[in-house]
């Protein structure tokens, strides 16, 4: 049983949306509040009434809540016109769907998007599990800290909602992209353990700084874990790219496995694009 | 005692910065390779901890030039890096580095690292 949950619908809404449901999902109807715990469901439905004030706003939070997983965010309204969504999108709505459209067309893009995500093949696992383990290796040798590896999934979108990520272009033997991503606070508390310093301390200058090492050395440790695989690749001076909803352009026809750590209750994300030119994986 | 903290990082100078003062070590800090053969004509250095992937001039030349130059050809260097495959290794110290240290390390590591290349009687 698929769950989703609806935010904000009026009992008219509620009543439009069954019409539009899918088969084995169950409608959970909360208010919106900064403490949505939203992370076990499937999908999220958020209800907009004529008034757009600080949708956009209740969306940024939303996919905050999501703590990088990809759990896909629908604003729904029931307005006739046309109503740009691009700035809903950006704040991090996956879709923008209207009552005023057909309730069998709504019901095919809200069943399209409950596909359920699949699971690391073995030779993914193997690449995979080096770039977690030196991750968690990294974290806790130069910030003495814990990270917990939640989860991985498989994306093919470029949209990134987090702050701040560092990003490495690989070559060589396997070409592709590495970028971790973090929201500013956990980046600014991960930055001040490693100087061993308080937080008030770090400026955005070190947080670019010290995300950029970060990657630097995920790529540098697992590089060597890879030797005579492959998988092995080259790296090259790391980049820093700042905002929310920023994009990262991956190889053509490549997935990303978006990794997923938790650090005392906040999240951030490696993602690993890494396709090996000789080698059909 | 002076010794050069060579890295394009801010906080991994920081970081390393904190260490070395700790043992005893004035730290002058050089972002790109350029900067650290800027401060080594100025002498005084006994020590350079030199990262390997930097903009302007990388690690690997600053060795090269540092071996060719009479007047730096026996100053120790430290290599700092994430570069931590064995023949990268190989390659560093046959250019001439004394050590390598991959990244990430912990104080003792890199204090350790800093005892094996540098000789009893050039400590603090």
């Amino acid at each position: 049983m698929k769950k989703i949950l609806g935010i904000d619908f009026s009992p008219k809404a509620e009543i439009a949306l069954l019409k539009m449901m899918v088969k084995d999902a169950y409608i959970q109807y909360e208010k919106f509040h900064d403490d949505l715990d939203i992370r076990d469901n499937d999908m999220i439905i958020l209800w907009m009434e004529d008034r757009h004030e600080q949708i956009d706003q209740k969306i940024c939070k939303l996919r905050y809540a999501c703590k990088f997983q990809n759990i896909p965010i629908i604003l729904m309204h029931e307005q006739n016109r046309d109503i740009a969504s691009q700035p809903f999108i950006i704040a991090g709505a996956t879709e923008v769907l209207s009552f005023a459209d057909s309730a069998a067309a709504c019901r095919n893009i809200i069943n399209g998007y409950l596909i359920p995500g699949r699971e690391p093949l073995p030779e993914e696992k193997e690449y995979l599990d080096p770039f977690i383990r030196n991750t968690r290796h990294i974290l806790k040798t130069m910030a003495g800290i814990d990270a917990e590896f939640k989860k991985v999934y498989f994306s093919n979108t470029i949209r990134i909602f987090g702050d701040v990520s560092g990003i490495m272009g690989l070559s060589g033997i396997s070409e592709g992209t590495l970028a971790v991503t973090f929201y500013w606070d956990l980046a600014k508390t991960i930055i001040a353990k490693m100087m061993s310093t308080e937080e008030d301390l770090i400026d955005a200058e070190l947080i670019h700084d010290g995300v950029s090492e970060i990657i630097n050395m995920i790529s540098g440790t697992t590089k060597k874990d890879f030797v005579g695989k492959p998988y092995h690749f080259e790296i090259t001076l790391p980049s820093v790219i700042v905002g929310p909803g920023h994009q990262i352009g991956y190889f053509q026809n490549t997935t990303a496995a978006v990794l997923i750590f938790e650090v005392d209750g906040q999240s951030f994300a490696l993602h690993v694009c890494i396709k090996p030119k000789t080698a059909a994986v | 005692m002076k010794l050069i903290v060579a890295d394009d990082s801010r906080l991994v100078r920081g970081i390393v910065d904190k260490i070395v003062t700790a043992l005893g070590f004035e730290a002058l800090h050089a972002a790109n390779g350029k900067e650290t053969l800027d401060i080594l004509e100025n002498g005084g250095i006994s020590l350079v901890l030199l990262d390997w992937n930097m903009p302007v001039l990388n690690g690997m030349d600053v060795i090269k030039k540092m071996r060719s130059d009479d007047r730096f050809k026996n100053i120790p260097v430290l290599m700092v890096s994430t570069e931590s495959e064995e023949d990268r290794i190989q390659q560093v110290l046959t250019a001439g580095a004394q050590g390598y240290l991959p990244k990430p390390f912990t104080p003792g590591q890199l204090t350790e690292a800093i005892g094996r290349v540098l000789p009893d009687n050039s400590r603090p």
